[in-house]
């Protein structure tokens, strides 16, 4: 059983309060290691050139809007960019010390998380972790709350924020509709000219990725980023250098983010069972012998205190 | 599912060798050129002077791997290829597929558990990764896209380059 | 209106202007004045023409936002998708408004009766506080008409935002229930108070769970973002009491703050039973809201000790943090506990407008200021955002004027059925009854520096 679903289960269960907070604990020990058939991408930041093919391929997939500059104009390496409404994919240069070659390259897109946090905190369930790996959404439900933009720890949404009437959110969908669900991997790999980006099993990269590191590991930082982090991600990172030089953060750790919101998840189904009972045990107790509606005021020390919870 | 021709339809770098050795080994016949891309349509097909980096280059194996010329010294290779002879393919396109990713490739790698080089890379990957590795280790040669391949006016669609490229907007200003 | 009271004109405050004669609607809605009187009194208050800018300025940017959509009116911003509509306006509004939970549990539940003279006003001000706060949503939304979707068209059931939207529209509902009491008697409808009366303690303890469990949920929101919001403003096992728990302090000292504004600029709207129980009733409001206060920094402090963060306490990040807990907590700490023993009022309403400020920076600096404090840049709202922000606000307190000059809050409705009930007498002769004569004078003498002021 996915936490997801159990989740849904505790707080359906909790809003008939039929059940205390015992629940909380009970199943959500594990983590969801994603579906066993689940793709993902290993992006081998040693090969990356930098030549934003992915990016033109995602644009056209995607049919996103025409661009500032064009594709083959480097100067936007200059400053760092993040992933918006017009970009679902963007390469970032780093200079990186330890590195024989100076600069580095990373694409950046959704990493299409197993237990992901957009969509676990998405209250219309827009959000849809696919059998493929993909973590696709659907617009036409999503309200606009962008909590998923909160929520993802790689800050990936971007949001439409220029349309008036149907602004939505914008991010990597893994090119569910168009290739991956007919068992083609996404826009991006297919151009990439570096093979920098592996398309295949999530659980077959992982060994592929290790398996690169093992043969040459003059070449590799020992990490695999995203096999672990955040509980694990379909896209995954190796690179020659420790990933915080490529801007990845580091202090994710392991959980998934919905880990960290089980505490307070867990209160509810306690909450919804004992306060009823609670409040009008003591509703019986301080109102006994006396009058249901307002009686003498002057019968009350001014200074008692008010008892709030 | 007809993943190969979507691919190429797709796929707009896909790399062809026009000129196959009929038969391996040194010495036996070597192409001078070789017609490369041909069916790419985002860059234009080149001829590759395969002569002229046999020139430049010290060893076969440099590109080959193992498959002709002097043994390898990669100790990962030799582990297994060190008394491997030349071998019968040594064609770019006779190990890298072009499709690395289609449905078959996955499926096939999937059915050979036991197959060492299970990550090999694609056609193109392979000679891209070959070309501009060399070219940038050896700061010799051309390591830009177009420094190898002119881009078709497909390609100057695809990247917005070229008289493709973004027309600045009057007035209007993005935050 | 203060002189025109002063010249002798009748507020309404029951069902019949003189006996046999019930008062009209109209007559209602103008409070008893003449069309023309109650233009007068309008354009004669200097704060209506401060709203009349404010509108006159923000209305159109507001209807602008919905037309050109919200990046014209914000930096459209991917790293910081909530701005000042939710920073401020929905997690600084919605614990501002605990107000009606606690004083509906206090009087209801807890048997206070003797807070009873500012219960309504405190259930009004959860309710608008809560009202406005979904206004501010409905500002910050991309497709505000979707709202009611997570409650019929598609649900998330594992986010906490849906236990947020299910208990805040639910408790509105529970609100509107408990404030409807005041207009049923306004509109002169005795049956649906009594209905509503009978199903008080079903309400008030609805409730208090649902604020416990949306005043938590909306802390917990954070915990979806741990590496984003700094780990001084940040506990994942205690985000949600965190949160919670300074609600409560920021509810009460909204009642003191409401009614101190209250008796001073509407001071004829306010009957004996209010005045007289004013000052008393704040000091034992206060008291509650020190308690709060209190264990809000002791929590506040063990959830730095949990994750062992004093080290940030060095940053410039722990210097900000320093100060919102010693301006914010401290202060008024100090300030209630040494107005409450010295019964000295104007520190502790001095200490009540601190807390509020102390609470809205807390909310304000997690959702805005510090949020993404890993992030090389800070992100300064807009300036439309922050118009769209004051014209809101401005419209809240429209509707917060517009409903204490008007429905029961601060000032008990005289009905003919009260005296029916056992104790009502008595109530009528020590409070309603001499406040009629006495309370013209008090109204024309305090009147005069103020009416010489504006």
């Amino acid at each position: 059983m996915k936490r997801r679903d159990f989740l849904k289960v505790c707080l359906a269960g909790g809003a008939a309060a039929t059940f205390g907070g015992a629940c909380g604990t009970a199943r959500a020990g594990g983590s969801f290691e994603g579906y066993p058939d689940g793709m993902g991408v290993l992006v081998d930041t040693t090969r990356c050139i930098g030549c934003r093919s992915c990016e033109a391929a995602c644009n056209k997939e995607q049919k996103m809007p025409e661009p500032k500059k064009p594709f083959d104009d480097m100067s936007v390496f200059n400053q760092p960019r993040r992933t918006d409404e017009t970009a679902l994919t963007v390469v970032n240069r780093y200079e990186v010390k330890e590195s024989s070659r100076g600069q580095m390259y990373r694409k950046q897109q959704c990493n299409h998380c197993n237990e992901p946090a957009c969509l676990t905190s998405c209250f219309v369930n827009a959000y849809t972790k696919t059998r493929e790996g993909a973590v696709i959404y659907n617009g036409d439900i999503c309200v606009g709350c962008r909590n998923c933009m909160i929520a993802c720890p790689f800050n990936i949404p971007g949001y439409s924020y220029s349309s008036a009437f149907n602004p939505l959110v914008k991010k990597c969908i893994f090119c569910y509709d168009t290739r991956l669900k007919y068992g083609k991997p996404p826009a991006c790999v297919d151009i990439c000219p570096q093979e920098a980006l592996t398309f295949g099993h999530r659980k077959d990269l992982i060994k592929t990725a290790h398996e690169r590191i093992r043969e040459t590991p003059d070449r590799y930082y020992d990490h695999v980023y995203g096999e672990k982090e955040v509980g694990g991600t379909g896209w995954l990172y190796i690179s020659s250098v420790s990933p915080d030089q490529l801007a990845m953060d580091t202090s994710l750790g392991n959980e998934p983010i919905i880990s960290n919101v089980k505490e307070f998840l867990g209160t509810v189904p306690m909450v919804l069972s004992i306060w009823p009972a609670l409040f009008s045990g003591i509703h019986l107790l301080a109102t006994r012998n006396k009058d249901h509606h307002d009686n003498d005021t002057s019968t009350h020390t001014p200074g008692q205190e008010d008892g709030t919870p | 599912m007809k993943s190969d021709r979507s691919l190429q339809a797709l796929i707009p770098l896909l790399l062809l060798l026009a000129v196959l050795l009929p038969a391996a080994g040194w010495g036996i016949s070597v192409p001078d050129s070789i017609i490369l891309n041909k069916n790419g349509a985002l860059y234009d097909q080149i001829s590759f002077d395969h002569a002229r980096h046999i020139r430049v280059t010290k060893e076969c194996s440099d590109c080959h791997h193992h498959t002709t010329g002097t043994l390898v010294e990669d100790p990962n290779c030799i582990r297994c290829h060190r008394n491997s002879g030349p071998s019968q393919t040594v064609s770019c396109r006779g190990c890298h597929t072009p499709d690395p990713f289609s449905a078959k490739s996955l499926r096939d790698k999937d059915h050979a558990p036991k197959t060492y080089h299970l990550d090999k890379p694609g056609l193109k990957g392979a000679m891209h990764q070959s070309c501009v590795g060399c070219h940038t280790k050896s700061k010799k040669g051309p390591t830009t896209c177009t420094g190898c391949h002119p881009r078709s006016a497909a390609g100057d669609a695809f990247y917005n380059t070229g008289e493709y490229a973004p027309k600045p907007k009057a007035g209007k200003s993005g935050h | 209106m203060k002189s025109l009271i002063s010249l002798g004109i009748k507020t309404v405050d029951s069902h019949e202007k003189e006996p046999g004669r019930p008062w009209t609607l109209t007559e209602k809605l103008l409070l008893g004045l003449t069309p023309q009187q109650y233009l007068l009194q309008a354009v004669r208050n200097p704060f209506n023409w401060f709203l009349a800018v404010v509108f006159a300025i923000g209305i159109p940017i507001l209807l602008g936002r919905f037309v050109f959509g919200l990046s014209w009116v914000t930096h459209s911003s991917n790293d910081y998708p909530w701005g000042m509509f939710l920073g401020f306006g929905l997690f600084a509004m919605v614990p501002l408004s605990s107000s009606g939970f606690q004083m509906g549990t206090a009087c209801e539940v807890f048997g206070r009766h003797d807070l009873e003279p500012l219960e309504r006003i405190g259930l009004l001000n959860g309710l608008l506080g809560y009202f406005f706060a979904v206004v501010y949503l409905l500002a910050d939304l991309g497709q505000p008409w979707r709202l009611p979707y997570p409650m019929v068209v598609s649900f998330g059931p594992a986010a906490v935002l849906f236990l947020v939207a299910w208990h805040v529209s639910t408790y509105l509902s529970v609100q509107v229930a408990e404030v409807s009491t005041s207009f049923f008697e306004w509109i002169g409808f005795p049956a649906g108070k009594r209905a509503v009366r009978k199903i008080t303690l079903g309400l008030t303890v609805a409730g208090i769970i649902l604020s416990t469990l949306h005043q938590g949920a909306l802390g917990a929101l954070f915990t979806y973002a741990p590496g984003k919001v700094h780990p001084l403003w940040y506990s994942s096992s205690f985000q949600w009491l965190h949160f919670f728990v300074s609600s409560l302090p920021g509810g009460l000292c909204m009642v003191i703050a409401v009614s101190t504004i209250a008796s001073r600029t509407m001071t004829w709207r306010c009957d004996e039973r209010f005045r007289q129980n004013l000052d008393r009733l704040t000091v034992s409001i206060a008291k509650g809201a020190a308690m709060g206060l209190a264990t809000y920094l002791t929590i506040k402090l063990i959830g730095i000790a949990h994750d062992n963060e004093w080290a940030y306490l060095a940053t410039g990040w722990g210097a900000w943090f320093l100060l919102e807990i010693g301006a914010g907590v401290i202060l008024p700490l100090g300030l209630f506990a040494y107005g409450i023993r010295n019964q000295k009022l104007p520190v502790i309403r001095f200490a009540a407008f601190t807390t509020i400020f102390g609470v809205v920076l807390n909310r304000v600096n997690t959702a805005m200021i510090t949020f993404n404090w890993k992030l090389p840049y800070r992100e300064i709202p807009h300036w439309r955002e922050a118009v769209i922000c004051l014209t809101i606000f401005c419209i809240y307190l429209v509707v917060y004027r517009f409903i204490l000059y008007r429905l029961p809050i601060l000032y008990q409705w005289r009905s003919q059925e009260e005296p029916a009930l056992a104790h009502a007498p008595a109530r009528e002769t020590q409070h309603t009854m001499p406040a009629e004569p006495i309370a013209v004078p008090a109204y024309r003498s305090r009147l005069v520096p103020e009416t010489e002021k504006a």
